[in-house]
């Protein structure tokens, strides 16, 4: 995404900002935390993948958050007040707030990994990874190379072989047949390719003894520091707030429990911070 | 002192495998520091051999006599490898002193992204990363790569797939750059920039470069050492060729008069939607018979057209008339995508039942195609010009009366060259229709019947072969080349 606020810093920011965001969002189920996150996931994705992407994820969240919501009082007859009923079962406003929250909960931790995926591509978790796992980090550029050669060379053997009209498949036999030599024409030549890749490899120096190095594309620097720093300190007091409301709350026999506001106010900063950078980013550029 | 040594150097493969035996027999050279050296032979001769035998890591198995010595570290002595304990050249050395570029852009590269690409080597020797970054900006910055840094390595074009290839040896800073063919499967604007990054590195980071190749002229104002393995044929001049070739060209105009087998009318394409337009409202008509090349820079959409015109893409506006379609046959640009068998003779056979013809009809297509004595090796051990032949011999015998070929003459010597030559115009004397993508002018000039040049998604003229080449001023054959002389 090209306005994505995460971009300018080292991508160990959006990594923590973003595995905050989702164990809290995962952990708290309370109404009021539950309602954060979800406005919370909401602008972070309208800010990392843009607001058209975001508003046509509502598609299936909406959908989704309705169906968990109307379905908990269905199943779990509990609390005491009383809305209507059908037939013999009740509906209670309790179970109702309860399967909200199950399905506001849900959405968001979605959302949270549609922006991680913005977030963190190959390059950013290698990045972040790549020092403790060299090896891994090679396999992953390399995996990540040759999938997309294979898939085009698929195609291309695919057009090559529709194209010869003259030998055209007389059966459906022969059909199905010819898409399995596709297979057996990508492997024997994925052989071949290996033979020679591993020869330009060995080349440059794989595997001749010396302890691999990683390229570092990314130097973190002060501005990364205080970016992790504000997050982690946001982070630690919305998870000990988040853990004294929880406990504190219940849903049955009726909601109780709410706390103290101010006990919400780190959460609802924590899941400012997209929107202040991407604010930040408006001002210099209004 | 010279940099490189090889003296009485012989070499020949191990019994049993499929390639020819006795490769290499008594070659003695030297290389002095700083001199750009090209190896020079027909494909098969042993070049490929050579530069590999000066590169530990990639000499082949085989039998050997003589010896080889790089930087005065002996390599070879009596024909026995000497191992890096006893005064041979350690691993890491030679990964980092001796560079190597081969001749596949697309295969030797390992990792997904451009700067992956160029700081790979430099991770395998353990080089500390501030020092890696400053050698991956430095070449980036010596051949022009900074603005595609970023890119991923799949969308490169071949050209910029091989500068990445060179950069990444660059980086390791080596002594000596060996170079197999590394031009010979790239355009010519790609080529002579190639070639021109490749002089600069020589004189203004002096360093030693040994290239093979076997078309020198390429390279002629850069190389002042050339050392021939072989014959790789006379030049010829593209007046003569033109010459002998007018009474054919004279016989043939008037098949170019026949109806079309193939029309694109007003053909608009692109591969997505968010895509810009690669051709727009183009319209050509192939007449039946002849042999129509379409020439064009890169990413001018030629290849697209050609697809087009096969059906294997379909335009989004205007239509493809295609009074063939039932009886064609399409030579991807690279064969080895028609490949499905593990030898040359089942290879043939495969369409056997399916198209109708015997046994003896491959007997002859071996034959013809002088695959005769390559009939129970595997496709994949073929040479570059044997299997272009085994794919097209592999075409001709489901007897189609309109072929596509998509580049034919990709990464083939000069002699191979000539022969798909001498094959098109008999397959238009036999009444075929050829439709052909090529950016070899040479080979246009020498193939074709009529040639279009494609340009900014449409055709910007259509013109006998004849007056097509005596009206354009820049682009146009080669005066003099191998492949002209081969012909002649």
């Amino acid at each position: 995404m090209r306005y994505n606020p995460f971009a300018t810093y080292h991508p160990a920011v959006a990594f923590a900002y973003l595995a905050c965001a989702i164990v809290i969002s995962m952990a708290a189920m309370q109404p009021v935390f539950v309602a954060i996150s979800l406005v919370g996931s909401v602008a972070c994705s309208a800010v990392c993948r843009g607001a058209r992407a975001t508003v046509r994820s509502f598609a299936w969240i909406v959908p989704l958050v309705a169906v968990v919501t109307i379905a908990n009082p269905l199943f779990s007859a509990s609390g005491i007040t009383e809305l209507f009923r059908i037939g013999p079962r009740a509906v209670y406003a309790e179970s109702l707030v309860f399967g909200a929250c199950s399905g506001g909960m849900l959405a968001s931790v979605f959302l949270w990994f549609a922006c991680y995926s913005a977030c963190m591509d190959s390059a950013n978790s290698m990045a972040l990874f790549g020092n403790s796992l060299p090896v891994v980090s090679l396999m992953v550029s390399q995996v990540m190379r040759l999938v997309p050669q294979f898939v085009l060379r698929g195609q291309n053997i695919a057009a090559a072989q529709d194209a010869v009209s003259a030998a055209s498949p007389a059966t459906r036999r022969q059909r199905l047949g010819g898409r399995f030599r596709i297979v057996s024409v990508l492997m024997s030549w994925g052989m071949e390719d290996g033979i020679e890749r591993s020869d330009a490899m060995r080349a440059r120096g794989y595997d001749c003894g010396a302890k691999r190095t990683t390229y570092k594309r990314y130097a973190f620097g002060r501005a990364d520091a205080f970016a992790m720093a504000v997050i982690a300190v946001l982070a630690a007091a919305s998870g000990a707030c988040a853990a004294a409301l929880c406990l504190r709350f219940a849903f049955y026999p009726t909601l109780s429990g709410w706390g103290a506001w101010w006990g919400y106010v780190p959460y609802a900063l924590l899941m400012a911070v997209p929107g202040v950078l991407r604010f930040k980013e408006w001002l210099v550029w209004r | 002192m010279a940099i490189i040594d090889v003296s009485h150097f012989s070499f020949s493969y191990a019994p049993g495998q499929s390639r020819q035996r006795s490769v290499l027999s008594d070659v003695s050279f030297q290389v002095e520091e700083g001199e750009f050296c090209v190896l020079v032979g027909p494909t098969g001769c042993g070049k490929t051999t050579l530069l590999r035998s000066l590169k530990p890591e990639l000499s082949p198995v085989g039998t050997r006599a003589g010896s080889i010595s790089v930087m005065g570290l002996p390599l070879f002595e009596g024909g026995e490898l000497v191992p890096a304990d006893r005064g041979g050249i350690d691993r890491k050395t030679s990964a980092a002193a001796i560079g190597f570029v081969m001749q596949d852009p697309a295969m030797q590269i390992v990792c997904d992204t451009v700067w992956h690409e160029l700081a790979f080597g430099l991770e395998n020797v353990g080089t500390p990363q501030e020092e890696m970054r400053r050698r991956v900006a430095e070449v980036a910055h010596f051949f022009g790569i900074e603005p595609w840094v970023r890119q991923s390595t799949e969308h490169l074009s071949g050209g910029q797939m091989q500068l990445v290839n060179l950069a990444a040896v660059l980086a390791l800073r080596p002594r000596l750059i060996l170079l197999d063919e590394p031009t010979a499967q790239l355009d010519p604007n790609a080529r002579k920039r190639f070639l021109f990054l490749l002089a600069r590195v020589n004189r203004e980071l002096g360093l030693t470069v040994v290239m093979a190749t076997h078309a020198p002229e390429d390279v002629s104002e850069y190389a002042a050492r050339r050392i021939d393995l072989g014959d790789i044929g006379e030049l010829g001049s593209r007046d003569d060729l033109c010459e002998s070739l007018r009474p054919r060209w004279a016989a043939r105009r008037s098949s170019l008069k026949a109806q079309p087998a193939l029309q694109a009318k007003e053909a608009s394409f692109r591969y997505a939607r968010e895509d810009a337009w690669v051709l727009r409202g183009l319209d050509v008509s192939v007449a039946a018979g002849s042999v129509h090349a379409i020439v064009g820079g890169n990413g001018s959409g030629k290849s697209t057209l050609l697809k087009l015109l096969a059906g294997v893409e379909k335009p989004q506006r205007g239509k493809i008339v295609n009074r063939l379609a039932a009886s064609q046959a399409y030579l991807p640009q690279d064969p080895k995508a028609l490949f499905v068998c593990d030898s040359v003779a089942e290879e043939l056979a495969e369409w056997r039942r399916r198209c109708g013809y015997s046994e003896a009809d491959e007997q002859v297509a071996l034959e013809r195609f002088g695959l005769a004595d390559h009939a129970f090796q595997h496709p994949y051990d073929l040479s570059g010009g044997q299997r272009q032949k085994l794919a097209l011999a592999k075409l001709l015998l489901t007897d189609p009366q309109l072929l596509f070929l998509d580049e034919p003459t990709k990464g083939l010597d000069p002699a191979s060259c000539a022969e798909e030559a001498r094959l098109v115009r008999a397959l238009a004397d036999e009444g075929r229709t050829v439709v052909m993508v090529t950016h070899d002018l040479d080979f246009a000039l020498a193939a074709a019947d009529v040639v279009s040049m494609v340009f900014d998604g449409q055709l910007a003229c259509t013109e006998p072969v004849e007056s097509f080449f005596a009206n354009n001023i820049v682009y146009r054959p080669n005066g003099r080349s191998r492949l002209f002389g081969a012909l002649l």
